[in-house]
């Protein structure tokens, strides 16, 4: 795969895209011809793309440009108007803890310690205590907040607060982790530390992500493959894959010549 | 700021907040000596405190003095109790569901701003001058203000925290335990001291009614026998009731809701 720009047909996306990855395992989130309008006015149209298992992609653009109505409907919070959003082989009719959000402002429950947030999910799902204590032990441990279980999130950092954001999603085991621009409200090495944290958990639990953004560096450091969104009410975007070296995780890649073309590469069509 | 300085900081807010009415009181006790009021108008301090030591002695009007606290104290904790939990129930209901909204929005809205009082007299025309009347004013009163302030408190739940739940995968019922519930937590909590203070307003209100056990008995009885030192007396128990129930649920509410202004 090559950093270069492939604009695609507006209406018919190649079988390429939507088989998702040339070994053929079959796309665990797929959109077909998805519509959204609201109040009558069309925000998106004929949105057809698939996911494969593993992979991130990263929906870039800027505000207003509707890549978070992708990720409310792939979340279940909206649904399109037209066409239909497949996760695993079902349409999606509503929110579940197989697509977990991490959000912006990390909307954590500040009522309840870092343990009791990370196993929300096993909680609702009925899981005795015990258990709930060791998948929260677990998964604190995965995103490096072993010893604070039990702290609140007010007590935590704006970085902390998103590692228990991650955690509590993580933690119901999802098909596709949905992520809305977690970490712009984050400094710069804060944001960077996350990002590479993103790149490990992937690497460890082979979860799909879904990650909104609307910084150029991110998508390429993060995705494996990008979509520029110019004009979703056309159904327009333009896709870009990512061709770094493994462990992605690792920061030289800030630094890789692959990393700095399709950054420039990518500057340059949203300039036009 | 560190911790040392916190702890200095609280200190002087105590230490402020305890010479403030000692301040009030040594000017009150200095205008009463050099003459400046009338002793049945505005009686010194020392003569309201030896009336206060006799009733503590001797009783009022022949019962204890902790009798008539203690009858207060039944009425209005019966009537706030019930009302608050009545209250916070429905105001959550509303709050949730919106056809109930639509049920009580008339009757509930009609009835809040009518002041207590003037319900007194048909409240002793259905109730009688008894018990029920004095609790039952009290009781809806509490209910009234927790209802407004339960259901301002779901709506303080926001949008991403509701989101976030639903897709961990919790039900409604769920959704409501531990998201809009420990939301609404802290207005209710505020509503609960604001409760308070009306409830022991109407409680003394509802036992110039009538009966022969109360502060507020005691008080409209020694006024009308210009025992002012004694009228003083009363109003300063019901004063330090009000200030150590709203110190106590003050208290409270930091524990419970701990997370509050610390986001």
């Amino acid at each position: 795969m090559t950093a270069a720009a492939r604009p695609l047909p507006s209406h018919e996306p190649p079988d390429a895209l939507l088989q998702a990855k040339a070994d053929g395992a079959p796309p665990v989130l797929k959109f077909e011809k998805v519509g959204f309008s609201y109040d009558g006015r069309t925000i998106m149209r004929d949105v057809s793309f698939a996911v494969a298992p593993g992979d991130i992609l990263a929906l870039l653009g800027p505000s207003g440009c509707g890549k978070t109505t992708i990720l409310n409907m792939v979340a279940g919070f909206l649904r399109p108007t037209a066409g239909v959003a497949v996760v695993d082989g079902r349409e999606i009719t509503g929110p579940g803890p197989d697509r977990g959000v991490v959000f912006q402002a990390a909307a954590l429950f500040d009522w309840m310690t870092v343990a009791e947030n990370i196993a929300f999910s096993l909680r609702c799902a009925g899981a005795r205590k015990g258990e709930r204590r060791a998948v929260a032990e677990e998964m604190a441990a995965l995103v490096g907040l072993t010893g604070f279980e039990d702290a609140y999130p007010y007590q935590l950092s704006g970085g902390m607060r998103q590692r228990v954001g991650l955690a509590r999603v993580l933690a119901a085991k999802p098909k596709v982790m949905l992520m809305d621009e977690p970490f712009s409200a984050l400094d710069v090495q804060t944001r960077e530390s996350l990002q590479e944290e993103v790149l490990r958990i992937r690497d460890r639990t082979g979860c799909t992500i879904l990650f909104v953004t609307h910084a150029i560096d991110e998508a390429a450091f993060l995705g494996d493959r990008i979509f520029l969104l110019n004009d979703l009410k056309a159904g327009a975007y333009d896709t870009f894959d990512v061709d770094l070296p493994t462990p992605r995780a690792s920061p030289d890649n800030r630094l890789h010549p692959s990393f700095l073309r399709l950054r420039e590469t990518i500057y340059r069509r949203m300039r036009h | 700021m560190n911790r040392s300085d916190e702890r200095r900081e609280r200190l002087r807010y105590v230490l402020v907040a305890t010479l403030s009415p000692l301040a009030i009181l040594a000017l009150w006790a200095f205008a009463a000596a050099r003459g400046w009021t009338s002793p049945i108008i505005l009686p010194p301090p020392s003569a309201i405190w030896a009336s206060f030591l006799d009733m503590a002695a001797n009783g009022y009007s022949g019962v204890s003095l902790w009798t008539h606290v203690a009858a207060s104290l039944a009425r209005v904790s019966v009537a706030y109790v019930a009302g608050a939990a009545l209250g916070v129930g429905l105001g959550l209901l509303r709050g949730r569901s919106r056809l109930i909204d639509a049920v009580l929005l008339a009757p509930a809205e009609l009835l809040r701003p009518i002041p207590p009082l003037g319900l007194i007299p048909l409240f002793i025309l259905w109730f009688g001058v008894g018990e029920t009347s004095k609790v039952l004013l009290i009781f809806l009163s509490v209910l009234l203000i927790m209802m407004v302030n339960a259901q301002a408190g779901v709506r303080a739940s926001s949008l991403d925290s509701l989101r976030a739940a639903q897709s961990m995968g919790a039900n409604r019922w769920q959704v409501f335990r531990f998201v809009v519930l420990p939301s609404a937590l802290p207005q209710i909590m505020t509503g609960l001291r604001v409760a308070m203070g009306t409830a022991l307003t109407i409680l003394v209100a509802s036992e110039l009614l009538g009966g022969d056990r109360g502060l507020g008995f005691l008080i409209l009885d020694a006024s009308s026998f210009f025992r002012t030192t004694y009228v003083f007396a009363g109003v300063a128990v019901i004063g330090l009731i009000g200030l150590a129930t709203d110190r106590g649920l003050a208290w409270a509410g930091r524990r419970i809701v701990h997370w509050e202004g610390r986001r």
